[in-house]
């Protein structure tokens, strides 16, 4: 039977009409204009509509844009990784070796505050922490390490990675304090009654059922680390551009709105193609916990 | 008596400012079915916990075989525990689950052997067909064998149960109390089990342990506890007891005799060891009757007591009559077998004589709390 | 009752609103470079013709065409560089200028009023404001004074040199290689340009996007040296008293010339206001503030005759016009695309 009948007919189309007109304006549309002007032509000194592959072959074939790429790839891979690294051991701390219900939500609160700090700032401080002047030279100074402070710590891709790792790093915590917090204790406890001890009852029962968090957090940082381009603005070095980057001189400097629409579906179709590996780990991952 | 297989000495565990278990002595043998019995927050489950490893005890000694585990985390100690909400790891098949403990180092065995006591372990609980089913796919009762299949595959000397059949529905748990203990009797390993459920107590237990705040109580094989409560609490508890306030009167041989709140007396015949010694003239006690001790007709030798009748419950095989002796302001309760009662059924507002033989009646000398 | 309330309050909202926007004849929309519209100058300009002024920046010569491309209609009165002026009027982004309507018009430079960048079509599109140079800026403590721009390209200054993020890096390297055709380079020459910026990078600390960024760049003991906007890094980092002062110095290889102009906007409804502050620009108010605010030069030296004195006014070349010719004066160049493309490869590489 279907659930639209003549009589409800009227109501149905005022609850589905509002989310529907939101994606077709906000979604829809948007992504059917970037996709067409990804086909038309530069003519200086704008561009004119067109059905042409160039801007894809160009992409394609001039080496610069697969070095950005590939180089925005490997920073957002090693921001994922390192966040991951960073996050899981504050979330497994926060949920299970904090006895105090009070002083675990304290902290997860410090964890998640600086949200609530502009990225710039936070984008900013870092600069004044590595800079040849920064804090960071002045500490290993004054302890004696160094006697003429260093320029290695700013305006290069580590100083980028440093930063987006900090920036980002709430959004790989936040998924996975969640999914810790929602493994019941009873289950550690059967394994370590089983006669496993707390290393291997990690590797089998926590891990494996904190995976979800994991993969979204990962997931979340990566798309987050691999859109980003203040980060190489402020921080980065010569080398620092990223896709983001790119995209961003397309439609401003150059003023090549088509080979910047075809970038940015070329990205979008990256992105994607990571959300689909990710959801089905997270699949996996999904399991009822009751 | 041979060596105790789990032996408390002198166990205090404290949360904070909150004592959860007092200066605790208890021994299990071997074999034996042993129930931890009392209301929530009477320590039974912080026991339980205790041996297990889950809690470390603030004072005292626990071993197990003879030997000194009480600063051992439970990985290191040889007993499991089925948990109240079992605990099954969710990522798991259930013969995952109940393969889970043979992996490990330590309790590791080879892969056949592994599998044949899997195979074993499941069969034992009638659930051979099911090992390749996640635990989401299984129903209160079948995760419920699980978890006691995940527990004995490790062979351990003592099996924990914490309140292993509260989640069940009334039917499926009754069903359950009898697979436990068969599986009790086909193991030959010593349980201990913690429930608030005096019915399971009494039907699955070789001995309960009555506890009350922190305390262990009482004690006792089912029938020794039913027979002879320590306490009117326990007589209480374990059953249902009919509770009257009296002063002692007067002894004589045999039989003492106590005058209740209306001035007429009740007659009690002592039993076994008891003496009523220490009980002064005139000392405030407590007398406790089961409801199925009284009687509508007269006893020989028994004694009478007055009551109003204020209203009756249907109970299926029997009528509970809930009455208020004079001058009393506890409820009596009476149960009438209805096969066994020709009489009418005597209506509310009514006065009736109760009978209740001499033999019957429990004393309990402790001052109104 | 709260219905009409709210209904009360917003009619009282909207009236008020009118009447703040009605204090003024009219409004003016600039879209134009930071310290080209400050206070000193738009409060009495504001004052007299009755026009509001809204101020919004860019920080490239790109961003003109970046932002009226995204929808104009905004703005009325933008400020490009010489090199960027005929790409505006190619656009169709901008009308062309009836001088007659331009107050003092006749004082300017001829050399920047009748530039054949200007014109177009036998008509007049951009009214000349201010001029500068680019030069080499350069911390003299840690650098000997240099008279080449190949002190960008020396190893000895490994990760203490920037450079402007703009098309113009290849312009200077150009020079550097001694290529005179600057604005029309082969492709051959912008191979080789490109892959001497490539080499350059490793020598490169950071390319500078904002004067405020150079500036924190020099005055964080980051960067010695670079090429910057004549006048406004300098004044800034020395005003900073950081220790250090900072020096500006002309290459042999020439510096460039650059000179921002007001053009009027394709569709704007403010034509009068637009008038009166391009006329107010020629004003010795108008010429003296921004000489004042960015230390640039005016283009207007009749103008600034009665409020700039002499030592001023032979720092900010007044009148010499030799030193105008003896700069490389920014044109577009012919293959404009293809400049912007070789930078953004020389910033992608590795």
């Amino acid at each position: 039977m279907s659930f639209v009948t003549r009589r409800n007919a009227p109501a149905f189309l005022a609850l589905f009409s509002g989310p529907f007109l939101w994606i077709l304006v906000f979604m829809i549309i948007p992504y059917v204009v970037m996709i067409s002007v990804s086909f038309w032509t530069r003519q200086f000194p704008l561009f004119v509509p067109d059905f042409q592959w160039g801007n894809y072959a160009k992409i394609v074939l001039d080496p610069q844009y697969a070095t950005v790429v590939l180089r925005t790839l490997k920073i957002a891979t090693i921001v994922t990784v390192v966040s991951s690294l960073l996050a899981y051991p504050v979330a497994y701390m926060l949920v299970f070796t904090i006895r105090s219900e009070a002083l675990s939500n304290l902290l997860y609160m410090c964890v998640i505050v600086p949200l609530w700090v502009s990225y710039l700032l936070r984008a900013y401080t870092w600069k004044i922490i590595l800079g040849t002047n920064g804090a960071l030279n002045s500490l290993l100074i004054s302890v004696g390490l160094i006697k003429e402070p260093l320029s290695i710590f700013l305006y290069n891709q580590t100083a980028m990675i440093i930063t987006l790792v900090y920036i980002f790093i709430p959004f790989m915590i936040m998924p996975l304090y969640a999914v810790l917090k929602n493994i019941p204790r009873s289950l550690v406890e059967a394994s370590e009654d089983l006669g496993v001890g707390p290393f291997h009852t990690f590797l089998r029962v926590i891990l494996p059922l904190s995976m979800g968090g994991l993969v979204a957090g990962m997931t979340l940082t990566f798309c987050l680390s691999f859109g980003d381009f203040v980060a190489p603005v402020l921080v980065g070095g010569p080398d620092g551009t990223m896709v983001a980057n790119l995209l961003q001189s397309q439609f401003g400097a150059a003023l090549n709105w088509p080979l910047g629409s075809a970038l940015a579906t070329l990205v979008l179709l990256l992105v994607l193609v990571v959300l689909q590996v990710s959801s089905r780990f997270d699949r996996a991952g999904q399991i009822d916990l009751r | 008596m041979s060596q105790p297989i789990v032996s408390l000495a002198g166990v205090t565990k404290a949360f904070g400012p909150f004592t959860a278990l007092h200066d605790t002595n208890l021994q299990l043998n071997a074999g034996e079915f042993v129930t931890l019995l009392g209301p929530s927050g009477c320590g039974k489950t912080t026991t339980l916990r205790l041996i297990g490893g889950f809690e470390f005890a603030t004072a005292g000694t626990i071993s197990i075989e003879g030997r000194d585990v009480t600063a051992l985390p439970p990985y290191r100690r040889p007993v499991n525990t089925v948990f109240q909400d079992y605990a099954l790891f969710p990522h798991m098949t259930v013969e995952e689950n109940v393969a889970y403990g043979l992996t490990v180092r330590g309790g590791a065995v080879s892969k056949q052997d592994r599998a044949s006591r899997v195979r074993d372990a499941l069969a034992l609980v009638g659930l051979s067909a099911y090992g390749a089913r996640l635990p989401g796919a299984l129903s209160g009762g079948q995760r419920q064998r699980v978890a006691m299949a995940r527990a004995i595959v490790k062979q351990p000397r003592v099996l924990l149960l914490d309140e292993p059949l509260s989640a069940l529905d009334v039917k499926l748990r009754e069903t359950m109390q009898i697979e436990l203990k068969r599986l009790h009797r086909e193991l030959g390993i010593t349980f201990l089990m913690v429930t608030h459920d005096q019915n399971e107590a009494l039907a699955l237990s070789d001995r309960i342990v009555v506890m009350s705040q922190g305390r262990i109580v009482q004690v006792g094989a089912p029938t020794d506890l039913y027979d002879n409560p320590g306490s009117a609490y326990i007589a209480d508890f374990i059953g249902a007891s009919n509770l009257l306030d009296a002063t002692f009167q007067s002894a004589s041989d045999g039989v003492d005799v106590f005058r209740l709140g209306d001035g007429s007396l009740l007659r009690k015949a002592r039993r076994g060891r008891e003496t009523s010694a220490g009980l002064r003239e005139g000392a405030r006690v407590r007398l406790g009757i089961r409801p199925e001790h009284v009687h509508l007709a007269p006893v020989e030798g028994g004694n009478e007591i007055q009551a109003r009748l204020a209203g009756s419950l249907f109970l299926g095989d029997r009528l509970r009559l809930e009455l208020f002796p004079a001058r009393s302001e506890r409820p009596f309760f009476v149960d009438l077998h209805r096969n066994a009662s020709s009489r009418r059924a005597p209506e509310a507002g009514e006065t009736i004589k109760l009978y209740v033989g001499a033999e019957d009646v429990m004393c309990f000398a402790e001052p109104e709390q | 009752m709260a219905f009409k309330k709210t209904a009360a309050t917003l009619a009282v909202t909207a009236s008020l609103l009118s009447q703040a926007a009605t204090a003024h004849a009219g409004e003016l929309n600039l879209l134009t470079w930071e310290g080209y519209a400050p206070d000193a100058s738009v409060k009495p300009f504001e004052a007299a013709s009755g026009c509001k002024v809204t101020a919004t920046y860019v920080g490239s010569n790109d961003d003109f065409a970046a932002k009226l491309a995204a929808g104009g209609g905004v703005y009325d009165i933008i400020t490009p560089s010489l090199d960027t002026v005929p790409m505006m009027q190619l656009a169709g982004f901008t009308q062309p200028i009836d001088v007659a309507k331009v107050k003092d018009y006749d004082g300017i430079y001829p050399e920047f009023a009748k530039a054949e960048a200007l014109v177009a079509k036998g008509r007049i599109w951009a009214v000349p404001m201010v001029w500068g140079s680019v030069s080499i800026i350069y911390r003299p403590d840690k650098v000997p004074a240099p008279d080449s721009i190949g002190v960008l390209f020396d190893p000895k200054y490994k990760g203490r040199i920037s450079l402007w993020d703009d098309k113009s890096a290849i312009y200077w390297t150009a020079r550097y290689l001694g290529y005179s055709n600057i604005f029309d380079l082969s492709d051959k020459q912008l191979d080789t340009i490109k892959a001497k910026l490539i080499e350059q990078k490793s020598l490169t600390r950071k390319y500078w996007t904002s004067a405020g960024e150079l500036t924190e760049l020099i005055a964080n003991g980051e960067v010695y040296v670079s090429n910057a906007w004549t006048g406004l890094t300098s004044k800034e980092v020395n005003a900073l008293k950081k220790g250090f002062s900072v020096a500006e110095v002309t290459p042999k290889e020439r510096a460039e010339g650059w000179m921002d102009s007001m053009m009027l906007v394709t569709g704007s409804p403010n034509t009068e206001c637009a008038y009166k502050f391009m006329s107010f620009m020629q004003s010795p108010a108008g010429q003296c503030g921004i000489a004042q605010s960015t230390g640039y030069f005016p283009v207007n030296p009749k103008a600034v005759g009665t409020c700039m004195d002499e030592t001023t006014r032979q720092e900010r070349k007044v009148g010499n016009i030799d030193f105008v010719k003896s700069l490389v004066m920014w044109q577009q160049p012919k293959r404009l695309d293809k400049y912007i493309e070789v930078w953004n490869a020389v910033k992608s590489a590795p």
